[in-house]
């Protein structure tokens, strides 16, 4: 009930930007990015937990995800309208942008230690750091977890393990060869880094 | 709207400037300790890399000579006296991730490269920094196993790089300045680069990552003075069915369900355009011949093969090309159709061999993920011998399944890209393993633009216990000669001397000399991180040294650092 609102107020929030910001090619990186505060927040601590961290947030991740939420590759009824009169330049740019904020502390919790263990081995089995690197804070495309809302990546998780969200199956094929406890100990303890 | 935003607007306002991301893993303002200074070599020409394989002094290419051996002639280390092997100095990069470099050295002055492309140059004598290139990364970056660099070369008065952006970069070998840079390929597309580029004749060779991405590998030779395209060599051709093998390499059944595949090919057609097919390593150069002989890696997506029905040429292979044309010469694929990523990424090696009938010929030997050591005819790629596994084997080839297959060896290998070392003199392949027992799980979704695409997953078993080698292997009969067991699975590299050592590292920080003949330990040392990197050797004032990166491994996680280590004897 709390999101349906949130929803409904971050969608009135972003059609009034969307209306006062035409035409969108004389915008600037600046007014573009006014809209993403409705949701993602004005400092950085998204309004909802189960909305990503995007300040501080690796380039090229928030750039691909800009992309393909543009291409339909992934599917957001909020994100698509946005970013349907983005090009590349902007989406970069943009991305750039939130890469060079700092990072936000959600101030969620270390995870207890048998939580941590269970994690660090799915994380063994699956390799995690292979991508995301040791202290999982991400690199090029590859997003940081550390600190990100335990909400936001359980929920990531288990939208690629059901292949809702389509747009790495690489992702989506990991995440199905671990078990859902394993997961979500995975999602408490990067939450709580 | 809000007052973030128009504090938003006010920073935009106030100058904000789109640059580069730099990386955690990387010290933010570099080098405000360290005015530049110039590195004072010679031109290296190309006589003295024709001749690396007797330089004493320097260290010029990555695998010490075109041939690839790994054999670096100085002696003044040896099995009498390595047991006072000392550290000369560290040098701390700037960069704590994965460190897979191998260091050159040419007339003092070593070159050593980090995650994320930087390099160093460094004297190799005190190991002070002379310049440090901070490479400007793009924003896309897409790359499997690490944000890794594995060298340089230099020809002339250049430095070669090719940068995890895909990028081919000259830099001045005096100054780090560049000199000139290329675009290699897209890495939107999944295209990276990893390995250091092999420079001879005025061409620089370079290969691609992305076998986890959809690509169409490449090997491609570019003018050393200007950066143009010289050729392509497409390591997916447009006809990839090839014979329909059903056996590897080593004669055994890969149980590939070939009507099944038939039916697809009929439905889809050749699928060569994202085929993957990548190339992590260096090509070793016969000069007698003007043949390169480099390895394929494997195809894409990983473990699901329902989508590129036939052999997948020429994944899994050892190739031969022409190095003025880049045609080909020879092929041999060891696993047709794979779908356990047990692929060719150690680079090949060129040494003279026995062939079936007792005769030396000019032979090529690779060590690969399955465990062997496959020994080759140079003339016409054929197999002559394969060597006993370095690791063990169970249950190959077991098909992935949905469940997740358990085989041995895990897709790691085995031989991972670790180049292996020779001492022609006692016929021994020196070759660093990995085991880690893995389930394999098969899944199915179409090619994603440039994302990893794996078609499943390749799990460590919890429970059961991973662990490393280091074996010597005879090439001329297949047996192995002695092994050294290791608590961790071991990826980076080995070098042996002249002095009748190898030296090889662990993901635990131990550094260790073995006689190379026997495998007994003659000394070690603890790095503090992961050895996971290919050592070097070199002179500097009448002294050997060794050296090596510890920076741990980004691919199998062992402890990271930043860390360049010499080593020498009073």
């Amino acid at each position: 009930m709390v999101s349906d609102l949130i929803l409904m107020i971050s969608r009135g929030i972003i059609l009034g930007a969307l209306l006062s910001a035409a035409p969108a090619l004389a915008q600037s990186i600046a007014e573009k990015v006014e809209v993403c505060a409705g949701c993602h927040g004005q400092d950085g601590k998204p309004i909802d937990t189960a909305l990503p961290i995007i300040w501080g947030q690796q380039a090229g991740y928030i750039y691909i995800q800009l992309r393909d939420f543009k291409r339909g590759d992934r599917k957001n009824e909020i994100m698509q309208p946005i970013v349907s009169s983005f090009e590349k330049d902007d989406m970069l740019a943009i991305a750039e942008y939130f890469a060079q904020k700092p990072w936000p502390n959600l101030g969620q919790p270390r995870s207890p230690k048998d939580v941590a263990q269970r994690a660090l081995g799915a994380e063994h089995s699956v390799g995690c750091t292979g991508c995301h690197l040791e202290q999982f804070q991400g690199a090029g495309t590859t997003p940081r977890l550390a600190g990100q809302s335990q909400e936001y990546l359980a929920k990531t998780i288990a939208d690629f393990r059901t292949r809702a969200r389509g747009n790495n199956p690489g992702m989506s094929d990991l995440m199905r060869a671990t078990s859902p406890d394993d997961l979500a100990a995975l999602a408490e303890y990067l939450a709580g880094l | 709207m809000n007052r973030h935003s128009i504090a938003c607007a006010t920073l935009f306002g106030l100058g904000y400037t789109l640059a580069a991301s730099s990386h955690a893993q990387e010290v933010p303002n570099p080098d405000q300790w360290t005015p530049p200074r110039e590195a004072k070599i010679s031109p290296v020409t190309q006589d003295q890399l024709n001749a690396a394989d007797k330089d004493t002094t320097n260290f010029l290419l990555t695998n010490v000579n075109y041939a690839q051996t790994r054999f670096h002639p100085a002696k003044k280390i040896n099995r009498d006296n390595v047991k006072n092997l000392h550290v000369a100095w560290i040098f701390q990069t700037e960069v704590k991730e994965s460190l897979e470099t191998s260091p050159i050295v040419v007339d003092g002055v070593m070159y050593v490269t980090t995650s994320f492309s930087h390099v160093y140059a460094i004297d190799a004598k005190t190991g002070e920094q002379l310049w440090h290139y901070n490479h400007k990364m793009g924003p896309v970056t897409t790359y499997c196993c690490g944000p890794n660099n594995r060298g340089v070369q230099v020809l002339g008065d250049k430095v070669y790089l090719a940068t995890l952006d895909s990028k081919l970069v000259a830099l001045n070998a005096k100054t780090g300045d560049v000199v000139w840079k290329t675009d290699i390929a897209d890495p939107e597309l999944g295209y990276s680069e990893t390995m250091a580029p092999t420079v001879v004749k005025d061409k620089v060779l370079i290969g691609t990552n992305g076998g986890e991405y959809g690509i169409r590998g490449f090997v491609r030779a570019y003018d050393a003075k200007t950066g143009k395209l010289v050729w392509n060599f497409d390591t997916i051709p447009e006809k990839t069915v090839g014979v329909w093998a059903t056996k590897d390499a080593t004669g055994r059944d890969m149980h590939r369900d070939i009507q099944a595949e038939k039916d697809q090919l009929a439905k889809i057609g050749d699928p060569y355009q994202k085929l993957g097919g990548g190339v992590w390593q260096n090509p070793a150069v016969d000069l007698a011949t003007n043949r390169i002989y480099f390895v394929v890696g494997n195809p894409s997506p990983d473990l699901d093969g329902s989508p590129r029905p036939g052999d997948n040429l020429y994944t899994d292979s050892l190739v031969s090309l022409d190095l003025d044309t880049g045609k080909m010469n020879c092929y041999f694929q060891y696993i047709a159709h794979d779908v356990w990523d047990l692929d060719a990424a150690s680079p090949p090696v060129l040494v003279d061999v026995k062939d079936n009938s007792g005769k030396t010929i000019p032979g090529v030997i690779h060590a690969g993920k399955t465990g062997h050591i496959y020994v080759h005819d140079r003339k016409d790629c054929s197999l002559i011998r394969f060597s006993e596994a370095m690791v063990p084997q169970e249950n190959m080839w077991t098909l992935p399944t949905k469940e997740g297959a358990r085989m041995l060896p895990g897709a790691n290998g085995g031989v991972e890209w670790s180049p292996i070392a020779t001492d022609p003199g006692q016929d021994l392949a020196y070759a660093i393993n990995l085991h880690q027992p893995m389930h394999y799980r098969v899944e199915n979704s179409p090619y994603p633009n440039g994302k990893l695409w794996l078609g499943g997953a390749f799990t460590a078993i919890p429970g059961e216990k991973q662990s490393g080698n280091i074996t010597a292997v005879n090439y001329n009969t297949g047996k192995i000669r002695w092994q050294v067991k290791t608590p961790e699975p071991m990826i980076g590299g080995i070098l042996a001397t002249a002095g009748g050592l190898v030296f090889a590292g662990e993901g635990n920080g131990k550094f260790a000399a073995y006689n190379s003949s026997t495998g007994k330990e003659l000394w070690s040392f603890r790095a503090g991180a992961g050895v996971n990197a290919p050592p070097s050797s070199y002179m500097v004032g009448g002294k050997q040294y060794i050296v090596v990166g510890a920076g741990g491994n980004t691919q199998v996680n062992f402890r990271r650092g930043n860390n360049i280590i010499a080593l020498t004897l009073d």
